[in-house]
């Protein structure tokens, strides 16, 4: 890809800088090659990569090189766009928000801090990936368990921050971040919490700070650069059952959310329960083209004689319980019960103890895998994702109308249906995922018209999304408008404050320093 | 085509939080304990590419990993057998070829960064898989 240079940054500028960062990192870990370029774009884009181009990457190994590159940063007035291992697949992965940001790829800051078996809990830098942190809980034997989001390739660190959700009780990844190191704007270290004080042993055990709680403010967020953060992490339980149920028809998702929501909020059911539809199932089967053969949407028709073939329901409730047996047992008894007032079929139970071997799929188990990923190659050739992913209430009307609302206008673009509802407590998170073709520029202007509706409709009927790729950061951020966008208001006035070069991530979310205002919007094309 | 399509469904069996199957949970496969990295400079040229391709490439090429998974599925459609599947018992691969996969991505496989493996590594992991020179 060809350099973009941030804005008012000239050559000469932008040279000094990158031999300005050379110094303090190495000059192997300035990336400023046109190879370079590419590898830090965009792999899904929906369209050409050139619309968030990044001008180069650097790559620091300690808290002290990311602080002198910030505040090489201020001084150069280059812009910097962290990420942890830039994996963020659906969402944009590595590439920044405004053309010619510098990645900032922290994928070198790899350690494992502490792993504390007693408190059930680990500090990791940004640079950890799931796997990495499920080999080192493997060798050392601790008793504790992940919470893994669907392809596990990516950051433990900036997969919490990015707000991931994962299908365990502690799938709320966000929620599991306690006691944060971060690299502010201007270049000062700043700890959370108990970390606030010199050595402090209860840092990523006690979840507030002494006034003002900060730790969230980090996420999704261009306020500072984490460099390290405490992770709570599930103990192994003794005993799991995995109770299955195959759901046959779309509308029976409204009688399901209003029998498993008030389970969870009860505390009755901990786990982070997740009900995809067919077509997840049929991702991992083969390719499209070997069920139906034509560019248009599967039909009903067609969708009830797969179901029927491979003796799938419309959705599949997959629900798993931890703890002693006894308990797991009394607990089972009143989900199945539940159930049962609805759906006759007895369900599948697996029972998994101490001792026994877990399979290496066992996403509820906090297995890391990238084999969801294979739903790439479900369309063919250069197979890529984009997830529409907003929030509901957790109620079976909420969830019937959303549904409703994105599978009309998914069916009025002819793609076909395929979606998720994972009941985090009184909430669900809505995830439609749109597969295409890289390569087909047909459909993937039709996507990111398909895109635009989604989100221009379910913010009419009052929901909006949890995250988004980088194209839709700032029409999502629109959607916020309680009072003529308060929200954004409020969030850039303290950007603006703490950044007032702008150097940190300008744009993330839809939050704009005020040196950079004028880039709002810049790279929304509107579904062409 | 119909075989292909079966196997490639075994192979993917009860992936993400579906049913597993009823004969019991699979072993865990070799891409989930990965051996951790060789020590060393990453800069420098010379690091076993054994070890680094298992470290840094077994997240999906190691067997039952993704990348093997969809690489299985194309070898068997080329009329190949499965284990070909597997980059290491691949005969047919130059070491060009595999940095150019690597940098520029092929398929679902995206592009790798110098900070996911540097160019000495990456040297190292073209000699060990490329058998064809």
């Amino acid at each position: 890809m060809k350099l973009h240079l941030p804005p008012r940054v000239s050559p000469k500028q932008f040279q000094s800088a990158m031999t300005a960062f050379a110094g303090v990192v190495g000059k192997s870990w300035v990336m400023d090659t046109d190879a370079d370029r590419d590898a830090y774009a965009d792999t899904y884009a929906p369209g050409s990569t050139e619309e968030w181009p990044a001008s180069a990457a650097v790559a620091p190994a300690s808290v002290d090189e990311v602080r002198a590159v910030v505040r090489l940063a201020n001084e150069h007035k280059v812009p910097l766009w962290p990420v942890a291992r830039g994996k963020n697949l659906g969402y944009g992965t590595a590439a920044p928000r405004m053309e010619g940001t510098v990645v900032m790829d922290l994928g070198r800051m790899n350690k494992i801090l502490e792993l504390d078996h007693k408190l059930a809990y680990c500090v990791v830098e940004p640079g950890v990936g799931f796997f990495d942190l499920h080999d080192q809980i493997q060798r050392e034997k601790a008793p504790l368990w992940l919470s893994v989001p669907g392809n596990a390739w990516g950051s433990v660190l900036g997969n919490a921050l990015e707000h991931g959700i994962g299908y365990t009780s502690y799938g709320l990844h966000a929620r599991n971040l306690c006691g944060v190191e971060a690299v502010l704007p201007d270049g000062d270290l700043l700890r959370t919490g108990m970390g606030a004080m010199n050595n402090n042993p209860a840092f990523h055990l006690f979840p507030m700070s002494y006034g003002p709680t900060w730790d969230l403010a980090f996420s999704q967020s261009n306020l500072g650069i984490v460099t390290k953060a405490g992770v709570w992490l599930q103990p192994a339980p003794e005993t799991s059952l995995e109770i299955v149920w195959d759901i046959p028809n779309a509308d029976d998702i409204g009688w399901v959310i209003d029998t498993i929501t008030p389970l969870k909020i009860s505390g009755l059911i901990d786990q982070n329960v997740f009900i995809p539809s067919w077509l997840g199932k049929m991702v991992l089967k083969g390719q499209r083209q070997d069920f139906w053969d034509k560019p248009s949407a599967i039909p009903e028709w067609r969708v009830e004689e797969l179901l029927k073939q491979y003796k799938l329901g419309y959705w599949q409730v997959a629900l798993r319980l931890y703890g002693e047996e006894p308990v797991v047992k009394a607990r089972a008894e009143v989900v199945k019960a539940a159930m049962k007032r609805n759906l006759a079929a007895a369900p599948q139970e697996h029972w998994w103890r101490q001792g026994e071997p877990i399979g290496q799929y066992e996403i509820t188990m906090g297995v890391p895998s990238a084999v969801p990923l294979q739903m790439s190659d479900w369309v063919g050739g250069r197979g890529a994702h984009m997830g529409f992913s907003p929030v509901v209430p957790a109620t079976g009307k909420h969830v019937l109308d959303q549904m409703h609302r994105s599978r009309k206008i998914i069916a009025d673009f002819d793609v076909d249906f395929y979606a998720s509802f994972t009941i985090g407590g009184r909430f669900a998170n809505n995830v439609n995922m749109l597969m295409y073709d890289r390569d087909n520029a047909t459909e993937v202007a039709k996507m990111r018209k398909l895109f635009d509706a989604l989100i221009v409709e379910t913010a009419k009927a009052g929901y909006a999304e949890y995250r988004t790729h980088l194209g839709w950061m700032d029409p999502v951020m629109e959607t916020f408008d309680f009072n003529n966008h308060a929200l954004r208001r409020f969030d850039e006035k303290v950007k603006s404050a703490l950044d007032p070069n702008g150097v940190i991530a300008p744009g993330k979310q839809g939050v704009w320093p005020a040196n950079y205002a004028n880039m709002r919007g810049s790279a929304y094309k509107g579904g062409q | 085509m119909k075989r292909v399509i079966l196997v490639a469904g075994a192979l993917a069996l009860s992936a993400a939080a579906f049913a597993q199957a009823p004969s019991g949970p699979p072993p865990m496969p070799p891409y989930m304990m990965r051996a951790a990295a060789p020590a060393g400079d990453r800069l420098a040229p010379g690091r076993d590419g054994q070890s680094l391709f298992e470290a840094q490439c077994g997240y999906c090429h190691l067997a039952g990993g993704m990348g093997t998974n969809l690489l299985t599925k194309q070898q068997m459609m080329a009329g190949n057998p499965p284990q070909k599947g597997l980059l290491t018992n691949r005969e047919d691969l130059t070491g060009d070829y595999i940095k150019t996969v690597v940098r520029m991505g092929k398929g679902a496989m995206p592009q790798q960064t110098k900070v996911d493996i540097t160019d000495a590594e990456l040297d190292a992991v073209a000699k060990y898989l490329g058998k064809a020179g």
